[in-house]
């Protein structure tokens, strides 16, 4: 096990990394509650805060109505919050409107789009102040972007005095540095930021290659390594719909190629990394830890992993949670 | 990437359901005909002939209707304990999260060291059936061939030592084609599964152009012996069989058929991909039973129809109390069930291929997903510290778990020469007990589910505060059943100690270490943990409080 000839070494830094929360509240909540508990040094949330879903919620005289699971939920009007609390459970985003505003959201898709991306922004101003309140002053609080998030959040927690956004910079962690990078190679949805693997070798090289030769820095790099069973995901046919082989649906690897040569290449102690939810881990490649921990934000359940550093920048142990 | 949690469908907001915003992510798109194919994909369909022998030779008036039937009623009820745990807990993961999550992480933990070992054990079983057949697949291939040669090797390799060199042979083999590509082995499972479900058509359609006396003429035409049917009976009767059917019979023999439809609920295994996964389990579950029950009756009345109950019964328990005086009458091996028949109803040399070849075949195709499984179960266990990370690691050319392969092989090899020395009834029992207790874990965790977990399960209602408590009450109650269902199976076998309880030294062994393997490594990985300084292990699974 990791950590056994090192035991007698002194932990430097402890890490509390996450990913992928998509929007729900219950999560980041557990996320800030988390500090408590694992008394981390610098929580992380790794990329893909926003959420993918709107949920309109409509008034029909004294109740409210929402689709919830496919199924009609209608409430009376003081019961908002437990239907509002149903929704973001998900982190689904539920939103009061009337049938006139549903028909034109309905009508305009950029209206649509409008409508989510102000959501997001709306729920990043939450999350920073959620932070401000409820998190110890001494633990710092890093979230990054992932290729899901659009990029008029950037500003809002780039702009909190508490939350630390280094987005595509290298930043410090006391005695290590961290490389954080949102880009994942190419995906069938076209999202917001992905580019081809090429592309991302560059922007790592650009990220790397500057620092010092005798900098720790470890990486928060949102696409895992290529075929490093932390990027197992479902094999997708032409209308996105799962292959099935062999009476099971196939798995094939989708992460990053430049990452997994990177990580060759650069030899980091640790390598944090999201994207696939399903594919939570860890796996060695040479001298790296890399660590997925896996989401299950829609069941409100917060995956995540707490990482020691020691002093000499080996990684001292590490632990995959389940909160 | 990663699953999101509605299909396409409800994208449209026409309904002023939920609108989706372009985002990368499987959408939940299995729907109930590949949630059944992956059902039925999991069961060992011949391996019915196997269960059908055990109950045959373990009791007397022995008959299978009530037993398939019940079975499949135990799994039903299973199926609602296993639709509110997968409404729960949508990710895959099986019994090991279920009771990490709901019960206890320490609970879950062992169960998951437990439930890696009996995966492992399975393997071996699997692989110990797969040779005890072979002596029946070369003498079919002789036949076919015309090769005395070949139908002479399969006399040869009845030995505990060739049962145990051939099942060791099978695990290699599983665990070489392991090694190549996820694709490759994929198709080779498909391929073997068609296989095996042609073997069982093809049977059904010769029993059914059969009769009675055609079968009793070939028999005679097989065994060199005019009188072959008659003798196996009256030799039969001569040696205490006792025909007949009697319900205390068919109740004790139900842990067997229970044993039968395992994997019948697996699309849960798969639950984070299905579209509206409780729904979608739930219709593809129901299904695949009913084709189960359909099937395996069928093929069971045909049996009974073409060759006859009394022939069964003292075919089986001939064989097995008194194998000189059956191998005087034929050499129809007597533990060929169905397909033995088949065998010699017909004199097509394709049918009789597919016949002496379907549970070899079948064995090596449930090994190749039982292996995926089994290895990333202890993956699971890697990943929560319990196991060192290299059990993880995959192979830099290949991309195989090549450790974790390694480990299941030495264990299987291990379990093979342990099951090479015990009679095969024993073996089965041991299996039906171990999944017996898998069962029973997933009630365990469906039971205490509402109590300790109501908000994951709550999503389902958004009724008043009295509906919720309803709902709740019912999830307990399915639970409960579920738990009962189980802890009669396991009754079943502790109580029938003349069939399921003669377990010899090697089977006791076996036992011990399924079971104590998770408590013992889980507190050996916490201590050793401890005398380091680092993480404590229980930390892996606390409960955050949201607020």
């Amino acid at each position: 096990m990791i950590g056994f000839r090192q035991a007698k070494k002194k932990r430097a830094l402890r890490i509390y990394f996450v990913s992928d929360l998509h929007g729900s509240e219950v999560c980041f909540r557990k996320f800030l509650a988390a500090a408590k508990v694992y008394e981390p040094d610098v929580l992380i949330l790794g990329g893909d805060f926003a959420g993918k879903g709107l949920v309109p919620v409509l008034r029909h005289g004294d109740s409210w109505s929402a689709t919830v699971d496919g199924q009609q939920v209608t409430v009376p009007l003081g019961d908002y919050d437990r239907l509002q609390a149903d929704v973001t459970k998900r982190g689904f985003y539920p939103v009061q409107m009337d049938e006139d505003e549903l028909a034109r959201i309905n009508a305009d898709p950029g209206l649509l789009d409008e409508l989510f991306r102000e959501q997001i922004r709306e729920q990043a101003r939450r999350w920073c102040d959620l932070v401000s309140e409820r998190l110890d002053p001494s633990i710092r609080c890093i979230i990054t972007p992932g290729n899901d998030d659009p990029v008029e959040a950037d500003e809002i927690y780039a702009a909190s005095d508490r939350v630390e956004f280094p987005s595509f910079q290298v930043c410090s962690l006391g005695p290590f540095s961290m490389a954080s990078l949102a880009m994942v190679p190419t995906t069938p949805w076209n999202t917001e930021r992905e580019c081809s693997e090429e592309e991302l070798a560059k922007l790592i090289d650009d990220m790397l290659e500057p620092l010092p030769a005798d900098t720790t820095c470890i990486l928060n790099f949102h696409s895992p390594p290529y075929a490093s069973t932390l990027d197992d995901a479902p094999e997708l046919d032409a209308s996105l719909k799962p292959v099935i082989r062999g009476g099971r649906p196939s798995i094939v690897p989708v992460g990053s190629h430049a990452v997994r040569a990177a990580i060759k290449k650069y030899q980091p102690p640790v390598a944090l990394h999201g994207h696939i939810h399903e594919s939570r881990g860890v796996q060695k490649i040479g001298r790296t830890l890399c660590i997925n921990p896996g989401s299950d934000y829609s069941s409100g359940v917060l995956r995540g992993a707490v990482v020691d550093l020691a002093e000499d920048g080996t990684c001292l142990d590490f632990l995959l949670t389940t909160g | 990437m990663a699953t999101s949690d509605v299909s396409a469908r409800d994208a449209s907001g026409d309904r002023g359901g939920l609108f989706i915003r372009q985002t990368s992510g499987l959408v939940r798109e299995l729907g109930i005909p590949a949630a059944v194919g992956i059902s039925l994909a999991s069961v060992a369909v011949v391996n019915t002939f196997i269960n059908f022998n055990a109950g045959l030779t373990a009791f007397q008036k022995a008959d299978m209707y009530l037993p398939l039937i019940a079975a499949a009623i135990i799994w039903l009820v299973a199926m609602f304990a296993y639709r509110y745990l997968l409404r729960a807990v949508p990710r895959a993961g099986g019994e090991y999260v279920y009771l990490s999550r709901i019960v206890s992480p320490v609970v879950g933990s062992i169960a998951g060291l437990g439930i890696a070992v009996v995966f492992t054990y399975v393997l071996s079983t699997n692989a110990h059936f797969a040779a005890e057949f072979t002596p029946f697949m070369l003498s079919g291939i002789g036949a076919v061939f015309h090769s005395t040669a070949i139908a002479n090797a399969g006399n040869s390799v009845t030995s505990d030592g060739w049962v145990f060199g051939l099942s060791l042979i099978v695990m290699v083999i599983v665990a070489a084609l392991s090694l190549s590509s996820v694709k490759l082995v994929a198709r080779i499972i498909f391929g073997l599964i068609l296989l095996q479900l042609l073997a069982f058509v093809v049977l059904m359609i010769v029993l059914a152009a059969s009769s009675r006396s055609g079968f009793s003429s070939a028999l005679a035409s097989y065994s060199h012996h005019p009188g072959a049917f008659q003798a196996i009976i009256s030799t039969g009767k001569a040696n205490g069989v006792v025909f007949g059917t009697s319900i205390a019979s068919m109740i004790a023999i139900i842990p067997f058929m229970v044993l039968n439809y395992n994997g019948v609920l697996y699309s849960y295994y798969v639950g984070g991909e299905l579209r509206r996964p409780g729904r979608t389990y739930l219709y593809a579950s129901v299904i695949s039973l009913i084709v189960l029950v359909v099937l395996w009756g069928g093929v069971w009345a045909l049996l009974r129809a073409r060759v006859g109950l009394p022939f069964m019964q003292a075919q089986a328990n001939l064989g097995a109390v008194n194998p000189a005086a059956y191998g005087k009458i034929t050499s129809l091996d007597s533990v060929a069930g169905g397909l033995g028949y088949g065998m010699i109803l017909t004199s097509n040399p394709i049918a009789r291929l597919l016949f002496a070849t379907a549970v070899p075949l079948a064995e090596i195709a449930v090994n190749l997903a039982f292996l995926t499984v089994t290895t990333r179960v202890l993956f699971a266990q890697a990943f929560d510290r319990l196991l060192p990370v290299r059990v993880a690691k995959v192979g830099e050319r290949n991309h195989a778990p090549n450790v974790a392969i390694a480990i299941v092989l030495i264990v299987g090899a291990a379990f093979c020469y342990l099951t090479s020395f015990v009679n095969l009834s024993n073996i089965v029992a041991l299996q039906s007990l171990f999944f017996a207790l898998i069962l029973l874990a997933g009630g365990v965790a469906a039971t205490f589910l509402a109590s300790r977990r109501p908000e994951l399960v709550l999503g389902e209602t958004s009724g008043s505060e009295a509906e919720r408590k309803a709902f709740l009450r019912k999830v307990t109650i399915v639970g409960a059943a579920t738990t009962l269902l189980a802890l009669f199976t396991v009754f079943e076998i502790v109580s029938h100690t003349s069939v399921y309880g003669k377990f010899s030294v090697e089977s006791i062994i076996t036992l011990i270490v399924v079971l104590g393997a998770g408590p013992v490594i889980y507190l050996i990985a916490r201590g050793i943990r401890r005398q380091r300084n680092a993480l404590d292990l229980s930390l892996a699974m606390h409960e955050l409080p949201p607020e």
